[in-house]
């Protein structure tokens, strides 16, 4: 099945307008005290999570708006928010 | 003739057992585990046993030797890769095919029928012209040759200027070709059995187990085994494993790869061809079908399913570069997974986070033609501890200490990276 994507501005569009922009690692980190390993986690390391992460997309091919999303990487469907348990 | 044959078809010896033999006892002790019974995982356990004595070995395999990457990639096996650490370890596996038939004494097949890989620009063909230097300062013999000289290689090819990406040349490599896939499984697989590993099918690594910094078992859905060494050889699923049971990242992105082929045609293609500038490469298997994959949508999937987008794409690319093929159908179509990294070359590393722990992956669709030399190499990293000099750069500190390995120009890099 097609994979379609919802951008926050465009709605839901046909995934091949999108370009993928990495799991979600959370805020950058702090410049201050920054170790190269603490770097390099944040730009290359990865978890590859078979199931559900969220995840940035750009809609190049679209509005250009950069937007996070959750997407079961087993069934490549964009999937709801998962409900936060305390 | 057929006389003396109907008898010996009609109780075929070869089908009573498998050439790896009968399923063996799941023990709850190795010597070492190996996680994924795909081409790395065979070939290493294959050395392990033949080349360094340790044959209580495992192979733990969730669903069947072959089921991953080793028995849905297209075969493509050449040593014309871009770096210096590359090169000699792809010439190297590429010189055991045969040393690997004879000593199996299974036949693998392999036709080096030499690879084209067509560049359509100025920039590519100096870019060739780097890569082809340093395939031969290494001794691997590679050309930079025009499209013409091409051309008289590839009847078939389109040289006309009329076309998306005219090409300009190519770098032919006359020592590669195809090895059969799927013999190198079953031909690995009998070699281990031979020398007494025990391959595990319908086994599934759930846990990794670790106490004080090592290595002191695996879960499997069979039960748990004692061992002090494990390599995870899981293909696709090598990087999801190693986070997710020991909390180890990895810069990998997993990607679906598609490849298909087309109806059995008689003989117009007699090289593997490859296009950069199409994502697109094919070749004739011996049984008439045009063989051809490349692309990739660049998001990480863990789904092997194929889509409308490559199949358009590959008919549109095909009918460019080999217009003689319009019309023809495409008749299968099949995905599996591919483990991208940055730097487009794979991760060998281990008995340094923790002891005892090994891993071989990143391999993104250069798996099947590395798995000879790596299977070696590998095998005498675990047997002894110390890392192969061979195997040294492919370490994972690389990406901390910003020395990635720059393969990314051999083919157009897909990772979400660039
Ligand atoms: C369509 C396609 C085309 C390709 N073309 C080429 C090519 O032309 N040339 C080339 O060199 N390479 C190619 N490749 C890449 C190559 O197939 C892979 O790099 C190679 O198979 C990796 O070998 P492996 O042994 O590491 O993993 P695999 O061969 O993928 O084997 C891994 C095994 O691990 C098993 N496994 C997974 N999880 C578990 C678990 N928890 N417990 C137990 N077992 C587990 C899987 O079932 C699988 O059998 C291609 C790949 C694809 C998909
Ligand atoms: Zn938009």
């Amino acid at each position: 099945m097609a994979l379609t994507l919802t951008c926050p501005v465009c709605g839901k569009r046909n995934g091949y307008e999108f370009r993928y922009g990495g799991e979600d690692k959370g805020p950058r980190p702090a410049e201050e005290g920054m170790t190269p390993s603490a770097w390099c986690d944040y730009v290359h390391m990865n978890k590859c999570t078979a199931g559900v992460q969220k995840e940035w997309w750009f809609h190049r091919d679209g509005c250009g708006a950069w937007f996070t999303t959750y997407r079961d990487t087993v069934a490549n469907l964009e999937v709801d928010a998962p409900e936060v348990t305390e | 003739m057929f006389g003396k044959m109907m008898p010996r078809m009609g109780t075929p010896k070869w089908g009573q057992k498998p050439l790896w033999g009968r399923k063996p006892r799941l023990k709850s002790h190795y010597d070492a585990v190996i996680i994924g019974g795909g081409l790395h995982g065979l070939a290493t356990a294959y050395y392990l046993a033949k080349a360094h004595g340790l044959t209580d070995v495992a192979i733990i395999e969730k669903r069947y030797i072959g089921f991953g990457g080793a028995g849905r990639n297209t075969a493509i096996v050449r040593a014309n890769q871009r770096t210096q650490y590359n090169v000699p370890l792809y010439k190297e596996a590429l010189d055991l095919w045969p040393v690997l038939t004879r000593e199996l004494d299974f036949n693998l097949m392999f036709n080096n029928c030499g690879n084209l890989n067509l560049m359509h620009s100025e920039a590519a063909m100096k870019a060739a012209r780097m890569t082809i230097a340093t395939a031969q300062f290494h001794g691997v013999e590679s050309h930079l040759i025009d499209a013409k000289e091409a051309k008289a290689l590839v009847p078939a090819l389109n040289i006309s200027e009329d076309i998306t990406f005219p090409i300009h040349g190519a770098m032919f490599h006359p020592p590669g070709g195809i090895v059969r896939h799927d013999a190198v499984v079953w031909g690995l697989a009998k070699g281990c059995a031979k020398h007494g590993v025990h391959i595990h099918q319908q086994t599934e690594a759930t846990a990794i187990h670790t106490e004080n910094g090592k290595i002191t078992g695996v879960t499997t859905s069979r039960g748990k085994i004692h061992t002090p060494r494990v390599l995870v050889t899981a293909g696709g699923y090598s990087a999801g494993i190693i986070y997710h049971m020991l909390g180890i990242k990895l810069p990998i992105s997993v990607l679906t790869i598609q490849a298909m082929v087309t109806q059995p045609l008689k003989p117009i293609l007699d090289h593997v061809v490859s296009s950069g500038a199409y994502h697109c490469y094919a070749n004739q298997t011996l049984k008439g079908e045009i063989a051809t994959g490349a692309h990739m949508d660049p998001w990480p999937n863990y789904t092997t399913q194929n889509t409308a987008h490559y199949i358009k794409h590959q008919a549109e690319a095909l009918s460019d570069w080999l217009p003689c093929l319009r019309g023809v159908k495409f008749m299968r179509i099949w995905g599996g997974l591919a483990d991208m990294t940055p730097d487009m070359a794979p991760i060998m590393d281990g008995n340094n986070l923790i002891d005892g722990f090994y891993m071989d992956c990143g391999w993104g669709y250069f798996g099947f033609k590395s798995c000879s030399a790596v299977g070696k190499y590998m095998a005498a990293f675990m047997a002894s501890g110390n890392c192969p000099e061979m195997l040294k750069p492919f370490n994972l500190k690389r990406y901390e200490n910003h020395a990635l390995m720059g393969e990314t120009a051999a083919l157009v890099s897909y990772t979400p990276d660039n």
